[in-house]
């Protein structure tokens, strides 16, 4: 047992954790960041394709910078968002982010003569390098960013449970390393969540091996609010096969350099989404794709797993292949080149929803001591601008609190409690004759996509809660748990993965349930009307004594405004 | 691996090494199996102190990765077995391992009928596939793979001009790397452990990405120079060969950087000096002229061997006094491999 003590800790090695680590060593607090893979190296953070220009930069006007707010609150969000904090995030992206990153020796793709690419579509975009790989390079500078400031890593260590003082307030967590089998007590005057949104939840998800709702489940048992869960998004153009590439996308976004992007077709190799044509202004068509390929489904031409097809046939090979990594796919599959088409499926991917952050400026959440960063928040879908602005105010929060907050030792029973939890698991693992944590992830994950997937209704939403009852009450105690020495002991740790799984899922479909409407990416069968009189709200789920509460908070609409009651969602245009 | 002999003509069924030789293409390689065949596989099981195969056979799944194969067996087969991935889409560069002695991404390749799996080499093994990152990362650390201008700049975008730019595209190449360390694991000189302080193919790479970036200053291009060790590249090629990014890493990182480091510090490449020199000078190469150049008087500390050598005729007096050949072949020669470089 290793018992460490800083100013503040990070969990998290993100966008959002590794950018509030760097601002925290800026002002001299002594922080550690843990992450539960490589600082940099995992989480969504490095998916990031392009960086989405904001404002008048490079060549954007006055109109287009309006087009990005209200792509941020209306494509990007659906209204469900604090539009004051949209636009104050709007400009720091504009006046800080690239200037910052381009400081910290970011490299965007340049021509021969040195000027920046972007893509010549109305709302511009420009890659870290390459086009599909940014945020690798984005993310990879931040980590060596962290090994130029001297901050605190500890990596490949699994955070199990924050830790309260007996105020209430957070203090600390205990964590354990997964390489070493280590145990740490580690404690700080505040902890910041920055765990992402993109869980592997779905049969089909965009997230990386280590984000199972980790994060969302820590701040639920905490005390934290959490609002959105239902609020699911979901990619349309990651290849069908092979299974682990479900972040490979044939993405119809603008390509950088060339006019055109890439076309949607059936089997019949019929268009039924084009980018270019079908939605100009909106840089992540993530809704209207998924909107036609609906309706593609519903008439039986096509399944969500696959049966449809997405490909550069349009456009000539050199522009996919000068700025862009999307070709990759294709030549390791032995094809000719992105010309080709390849068969697609949907894949989960962010999830808008998160905890409730009660001051936005702050990123405090109801919880003293806890703060969230980035894409766990509920405050606003991901993206990785979004997620560094988090990142950003999260340090300035914590560093004014400071003084104001806790600072004496976490309560012993709320170390012992996740230590009986961990003795529990393993002398499990000897009496137990079920199956491993990761063929049950497998079973929830299928029952996840077949009952809580891109179409939802009543019926299917209490089928699952039957299903999460029965594993709860069934699969999960008589669980084999590997024992061993603690070394690599990557199944040990996804028991305790499986657990905040199972309890985010029930979390997220018992907010399915509460939201009787259809909105953006959630589709009820049942509710198929976007309803803004009722719904253009949070829905927001308390613990309670009983079990659980829902709240509905409406949001404001002080710039931006739908413009109607209600509307059959297929035929709202975001 | 099935082979049967049917009459004459030996045909041979099943999979053998040779038809992979003849088809060595990816397409061909996924068509080697079709779904509901068993791919066979042998995984490394253990530490750097002891290990042991263990054989699984795995159902073939359309387009089935390496990655696949080990997930299927810890989800039904080995609970334990520990390997490393993040991403599964070769970005975050994890999941190198070796697939029959050479260096793969195990989400990127194809699986084939028979694999055997193996941690990288050149890095302490934690267990089973999984090796420990340290000695590679904290190498790569101590060159400080940042860029670090000589002033700053006030707009954005920064401005850079055509001759920052033809610079740049070598740095923007090896910026594709991944850290997979594929390459580290396959380089033959690392593989001498501490015969050699050579840096390796991915420290390099990671270097070149600021050194070679007309963004950073000469003073802090020339501190990370001073810190590499490059003139122990054999260039053999092989850290190409198994690069998933591929990078040209013998002909657009590492000559490059040797070519950086001759010119700051020259008594680091004395050797390859010593080598051209002597071959301009002389039309050829003269071992001996170059042992003496390059170690000095110190390469004569060693009676014993000299004398050996003299004896096997490694070292011959009259070709070192004598031996001069058509120099201005040899100048031509050098001269023109520069200017293409």
């Amino acid at each position: 047992m290793v018992e460490l003590r800083y100013d503040v800790i990070v969990v998290g090695g993100g966008a959002a954790g590794c950018l509030a680590a760097l601002r925290f060593t800026e002002k001299r607090l002594r922080v550690l960041l843990v992450s539960k893979s490589l600082a940099g190296k995992g989480g969504a953070s490095i998916f990031a394709g392009n960086l989405v220009l904001s404002g008048r930069m490079l060549g954007n006007t006055a109109e287009q910078a309006h087009s990005t707010a209200e792509f941020l609150v209306k494509y990007h969000n659906q209204y469900l968002i604090d539009q004051r904090w949209a636009e104050r995030c709007g400009r720091w992206v504009e006046s800080n982010y690239y200037a910052e990153l381009e400081r910290a020796g970011l490299y965007l793709r340049r021509d021969r003569n040195g000027s920046v690419v972007t893509s010549p579509g109305p709302i511009r975009s420009v890659a870290a390098n390459v086009q599909g790989n940014s945020g690798v390079n984005l993310m990879d500078v931040r980590r060596k960013q962290l090994i130029r400031a001297g901050v605190a890593r500890l990596e490949e260590v699994m955070v199990i449970d924050l830790l309260k003082r007996r105020d209430g307030s957070v203090g600390g967590v205990y964590a354990v390393s997964i390489l070493s089998g280590e145990r740490y007590v580690l404690q700080a005057r505040a902890v910041v969540l920055a765990t992402g949104y993109s869980d592997r939840l779905h049969r089909r998800s965009t997230g990386t091996r280590e984000m199972t709702c980790d994060g969302l489940v820590m701040a639920w048992r905490a005390g934290a609010a959490l609002q959105n869960l239902e609020m699911q998004w979901w990619h349309t153009n990651d290849l069908a096969t092979p299974a682990v590439w479900q972040r490979v996308q044939i993405y119809p976004n603008p390509i950088l350099g060339a006019p055109g992007s890439a076309r949607m077709v059936t089997a019949a190799h019929e268009d039924f989404f084009d980018q270019q044509r079908d939605d100009p202004m909106a840089f992540g068509p993530y809704c209207l794709q998924l909107k036609a390929l609906h309706k593609l489904v519903k008439k039986g031409a096509a399944r969500y797993d696959g049966g449809y097809f997405s490909g550069f046939d349009n456009m000539p090979v050199s522009d996919v292949e000068t700025y862009t990594a999307y070709a990759k796919a294709y030549h390791q599959l032995g094809m000719p080149g992105p010309h080709a088409l390849l068969e697609c499926g949907v894949t989960a991917h962010y999830r808008q929803g998160g905890v409730v952050v009660t001051d936005l400026t702050r990123m405090r959440t109801d919880v003293p001591g806890l703060y969230v960063a980035g894409g766990l928040g509920g405050h606003s879908n991901g993206l990785i601008a979004l997620a560094s602005f988090d990142g950003f105010n999260v340090a300035d929060g914590v560093a004014d609190d400071f003084d104001r907050l806790g600072s004496g030792d976490v309560d012993p029973a709320s170390t012992r409690a996740v230590e009986m939890r961990l003795r529990d698991l393993a002398s499990s693992g000897r009496r137990a004759t079920g199956q491993y944590p990761s063929q049950i992830k497998k079973d929830l994950q299928a029952a996840m996509w077949d009952h809580c997937g891109v179409e939802k209704n009543e019926r299917g939403l209490q089928t699952m809660l039957a299903i999460l009852d029965d594993l709860a009450t069934n699969a999960l105690p008589n669980m084999r748990v590997p024992g061993g020495d603690g070394k690599c002991a990557y199944e040990f740790l996804g028991a305790i993965e499986l657990d905040n799984m199972v309890e985010a899922a029930r979390l997220i479909v018992l907010s399915s349930l509460q939201r009787q409407e259809s909105r953006g990416p959630f589709f009820r069968d049942d509710y198929p009307y976007t309803d803004n009189v009722k719904w253009l709200a949070a829905n927001i789920i308390r613990r309670t004594s009983a079990g659980v509460s829902f709240e509905r908070r409406p949001y404001k609409c002080e710039r931006f405004s739908p413009g109607f009651e209600r509307k059959l969602n297929s035929e709202v245009p975001w | 691996m099935v082979a049967t002999v049917q009459g004459e003509g030996a045909v041979v069924h099943g999979f053998q090494l040779n038809d992979l030789q003849r088809k060595d293409s990816l397409a061909d390689r996924n068509a080697l199996l079709r779904p509901g065949d068993l791919v066979h596989v042998r995984v490394y099981r253990g530490d750097s102190h002891s290990s042991t195969y263990t054989e699984y056979d795995v159902p073939y799944a359309p387009r089935m990765r390496v990655l696949e194969v080990l997930q299927y067996i810890s989800s039904h087969q080995e609970p334990n077995l520990a390997y490393r991935w993040i991403c599964g889409s070769k970005m975050c560069g994890t999941c190198g391992i070796r697939m029959n002695g050479r260096e793969v991404l195990a989400c990127w390749e194809a699986v084939l009928p028979s694999m055997t799996l193996e941690p990288l080499r050149n890095l302490p093994v934690i267990r089973d596939l999984v090796v420990d990152r340290d000695p590679y990362e904290d190498r790569v650390a101590s060159y400080e793979p940042w860029v670090e201008r000589a002033k700053p700049y006030a707009d954005f975008p920064e401005h850079l001009d055509s001759a920052q730019m033809a610079r740049m595209s070598l740095a923007s190449e090896a910026l594709t790397c991944i850290s997979c360390m594929a390459c580290f694991s396959a380089c033959p000189v690392i593989g001498l452990g501490d015969l050699t302080k050579f840096s390796g193919p991915a420290p390099l790479v990671q270097a070149a990405q600021t050194v070679l970036d007309p963004r950073t200053s000469d003073q802090k291009r020339d501190r990370t120079l001073g810190k590499l060790e490059v003139f122990s590249c054999v260039s053999c090629y092989k850290c190409e060969e198994v690069c998933p990014a591929h990078i040209r890493i013998v002909s657009h990182v590492i000559e490059p950087l040797k070519r950086l480091v001759a010119e700051k510090y020259p008594r680091r490449a004395r050797h390859s000096l010593s080598f051209e020199r002597i071959v301009r000078r002389r039309g050829w190469i003269n071992p001996s002229e170059l042992v003496l150049r390059t170690r000095g008087f110190r390469a004569l500390s060693n009676p014993g061997r000299v004398l050996r050598l003299i004896a096997h005729h490694k070292i011959s007096l009259r070709k070192l006094l004598f031996g001069w050949w058509s120099r201005n072949a040899a100048c031509r020669l050098i001269d023109l491999g520069r200017n293409k470089l």
